[in-house]
């Protein structure tokens, strides 16, 4: 067992999937630079010298080493791929929703693509085209497999079950939860270490976990609005307030399964996400809860979410921009009063 | 320049051969002597008045032919290839290709020209569902390419690929019940027109987005590569493409990492309705190869040996590892961009052309004049192959459809 940040548990992924596979490879940008950064967030940080020939450093090119890494799918290699800043899956969005995504469907099954794709998400003071959360472009993806990993454990699991998946699977990070050291530390970053097991292990894809039990609310959340909830649960809980915490884990598809076994306890829910309300993947877990546990409702799905805005530079209006702890303590008294 | 008996008997005695000095398939040069014939005088030497390939001896050893007679044909190859990158285009020994390699690449090409040409009275007719972008004219650039390729080599193509398919090796009756929207179909019905493709048979499906294809089939080389297979992938797609983003990526990082990439560029001008001038202030694409350091060729993509023999060399130096080949094919689309288009924005005169330019007939007269196929022959192609487009098309009419079950599968791996 060891401590471990998300950063690092990735890196051990990657490489303990390369080991195992000789298949997997990682194509990006920066990732393997000797004497450079392993990346924006140096999750591949030294794994050029382990594997020359399987750390592929691109050109800023995300569409066409996106469509590279779908091609190469399709023949037989596992690739990981990832983006800088979730910002440039646009340029990349071609490749993932009409090709990846697609391809097994239109060719009648007889094509698959297991394609990992991992991208960082969240505000952290860059401005509007380097700070937003878009698990919501590419949840409902038919085709698509999408996850957000909220602590090292997770992550590590996660990552070795996508790479063994043969769907695509694209995984979110957060900026603010790599623990990234030295020169790559995010002011502002959380602690989301892990004690991590020296065996092999996974962590399924497609489920949730309770993070926090409880009985009077149900909170779903991921990536970081999944530490501040803990952390409002935390507050609550000092008022006899017991809250139980969902890290959702998988956005597509959504665990309705643990979802329904806590509403059937709570009969409350607050759904938490980093990113404007409208259009959230918030919107699609509100309206399949209502399509599935609407006996057990006592009332109807509450959204905690950021406002319809690009985000802002300015630290005073980011910071209003990110919901905050003190709005999820606040949504779960209204809820309960 | 065929060879003609000249007026060599002052009597008018008819001459005899005695000696060819060239066999079959050798080159000559202007004023090389290519057979001995004996007068009653003298022997003398008959000699070519231009440089060719030897393709056939009409009057054999010991005959008798008069002034006039035509003596052998003589096929002068003028290669329309002006490659880039100051690889010199000496002149070629052409090569001698079998009857059954030339006939098979005429069956092809008029396989996908009755294919398309049925496809679309289906459509007109309104039986056959959904849009359809088809190739005619475009035949030999298909079908020289592919049958460049080996069985494992593997193709990309776009929205207008029924003809690469078919190049490729799909049968008609996977692509009509396709179209159809039939559970036997090539993508049991999933895919449609501008989906084509059988992973079996070394054809994913169609990238019916511009340019979308190009990176994929740059990583399909990838994995080649990675792989240490031989294998080679085509990725077809048109000049349209050339200006999306995709392209120059893609064609960045294949040179950059010498990938087993064929980039194959079918320039016919228009990129939908749009003329290629339009749209970029240089129009020969295969210029473009040398700004990321690989070599492109321009191709007459109507004549089918010349398109078979560029993606031969071409296939060759991407299997040695040596990078990828941009060839361009200038061909011309004698159909609508799609459906029912009837192409008011090309000019009438530049249609008049390019239909007198047909890679079919082209090369029919080019099997008819060097004595490889008679006109019997080719109908007998012909009549084989409608035969055969004919019965597929009854078949698929009444193909199965996919049951209400198969909505839902083939979306992930379980």
């Amino acid at each position: 067992m060891k401590r471990q940040a998300i950063a690092e548990a990735l890196r051990d992924a990657i490489a303990e999937e390369m080991e195992r596979d000789e298949t997997v490879f990682c194509i990006g940008e920066d990732i393997a630079v000797p004497g450079g950064w392993g990346g924006a967030f140096t999750v591949t940080l030294g794994l050029e010298k382990k594997f020359p020939d399987r750390m592929i450093n691109t050109p800023i090119a995300e569409l066409g080493f996106f469509g590279i890494a779908v091609g190469a799918a399709m023949m037989g290699m596992r690739p990981i791929a990832d983006v800088q800043y979730g910002d440039f899956l646009f340029l990349a969005s071609d490749q993932i929703i009409n090709n990846a995504a697609k391809m097994r469907y239109m060719s009648g099954g007889s094509c698959q693509v297991p394609l990992v794709m991992r991208a960082p998400v969240g505000a952290t003071g860059r401005g509007s085209q380097h700070a937003q959360n878009l698990e919501r472009y590419f949840t409902g993806v038919p085709g698509l497999k999408v996850v957000a990993v909220s602590n090292a454990y997770d992550a590590k699991g996660i990552l070795k079950s996508a790479v063994r998946d043969n769907d695509p699977v694209l995984i979110f990070e957060h900026k603010l939860l790599y623990g990234s050291k030295g020169a790559r530390t995010e002011s502002g970053a959380i602690d989301a270490t892990s004690e991590i097991p020296d065996h092999d292990y996974l962590v399924p894809l497609g489920r949730a976990a309770v993070r926090r039990t409880g009985s009077k609310v149900t909170i779903l959340s991921w990536l970081l609005m999944l530490h501040f909830s803990l952390d409002a649960a935390q507050r609550l809980a000092g008022e006899g307030l017991d809250v139980e915490v969902i890290d959702l884990r998988s956005l597509a598809p959504i665990d309705f399964e643990a979802i329904g076994e806590s509403i059937r306890k709570t009969g409350r829910v607050i759904v938490v996400e980093e990113g404007p309300k409208t259009g959230g993947v918030s919107a699609e877990i509100a309206a399949g809860i209502h399509e599935r546990f609407s006996d057990y409702l006592k009332a109807p799905v509450t959204r905690v979410a950021s406002p319809d805005i690009p985000v802002p530079f300015s630290p005073i209006l980011e910071n209003a921009y990110r919901p905050s702890v003190a709005q999820i303590v606040q949504a779960v008294r209204s809820l309960l009063s | 320049m065929n060879l003609i008996m000249p007026d060599l008997s002052t009597t008018g005695s008819p001459i005899k051969v005695i000696r060819w000095l060239v066999e079959v398939g050798e080159f000559v040069e202007r004023g090389q002597a290519v057979l001995e014939v004996e007068t009653d005088k003298a022997a003398m030497e008959v000699e070519a008045l231009g440089p060719g390939t030897l393709l056939r001896q009409l009057v054999p050893v010991g005959t008798e032919a008069s002034a006039g007679d035509l003596l052998a044909i003589i096929e002068e190859r003028v290669s329309l290839a002006r490659p880039i990158l100051g690889h010199a285009e000496q002149n070629e020994e052409s090569a001698i290709y079998s009857r059954d390699f030339l006939l098979g690449l005429y069956e092809r090409m008029w396989l996908i020209r009755q294919f398309e040409d049925r496809v679309k009275a289906l459509f007109l007719e309104g039986i056959m569902p959904g849009t359809i972008h088809q190739c005619q004219g475009q035949e030999a650039a298909a079908v020289g390419v592919c049958a460049a390729l080996g069985s494992n080599d593997f193709i990309t193509s776009t929205f207008r690929g029924h003809g690469h398919a078919l190049a490729k090796g799909l049968t008609v009756q996977e692509m009509l019940d396709e179209l159809f929207g039939a559970v036997t179909g090539c993508c049991k019905g999933k895919g449609g027109s501008m989906h084509m493709g059988n992973l079996a048979k070394g054809m994913i499906p169609g990238i019916a987005i511009v340019a979308g294809g190009i990176p994929v089939a740059t990583g399909m080389a990838l994995a080649f590569k990675l792989r240490k297979t031989k294998q080679l992938v085509a990725c077809f797609f048109g000049d349209g493409a050339v200006a999306e983003g995709a392209f120059h990526e893609a064609l960045n990082m294949a040179a950059l990492w010498s990938l087993p990439v064929l980039f194959v560029c079918e320039n016919n001008l228009y990129g939908a309705s749009t003329r290629i001038d339009q749209v970029m202030r240089n129009t020969r694409v295969s210029d473009r190869a040398v700004s990321y350091g690989f070599r492109g060729q321009t191709v007459d993509g109507n004549d089918v040996l010349a398109v078979y023999e560029a993606a031969t060399r071409a296939a060759e130096e991407c299997r040695a590892g040596a990078g990828p080949v941009l060839l361009e094919l200038e061909t011309y689309r004698q159909t609508g961009h799609s459906r029912r288009d009837p192409c008011h924005y090309q000019p009438k005169e530049e249609r008049a052309f390019w239909s007198g330019n047909d890679p079919i007939t082209r090369f029919a007269q080019a099997l008819l004049i060097g004595g490889n196929a008679g006109l019997d022959d080719l109908d007998r192609i012909q009549r084989k192959v409608d035969d055969e487009v004919e019965r597929a098309v009854e078949q698929a009419k009444t193909a199965p459809l996919p049951a209400p079950a198969d909505l839902l599968s083939d979306v992930y791996a379980s």
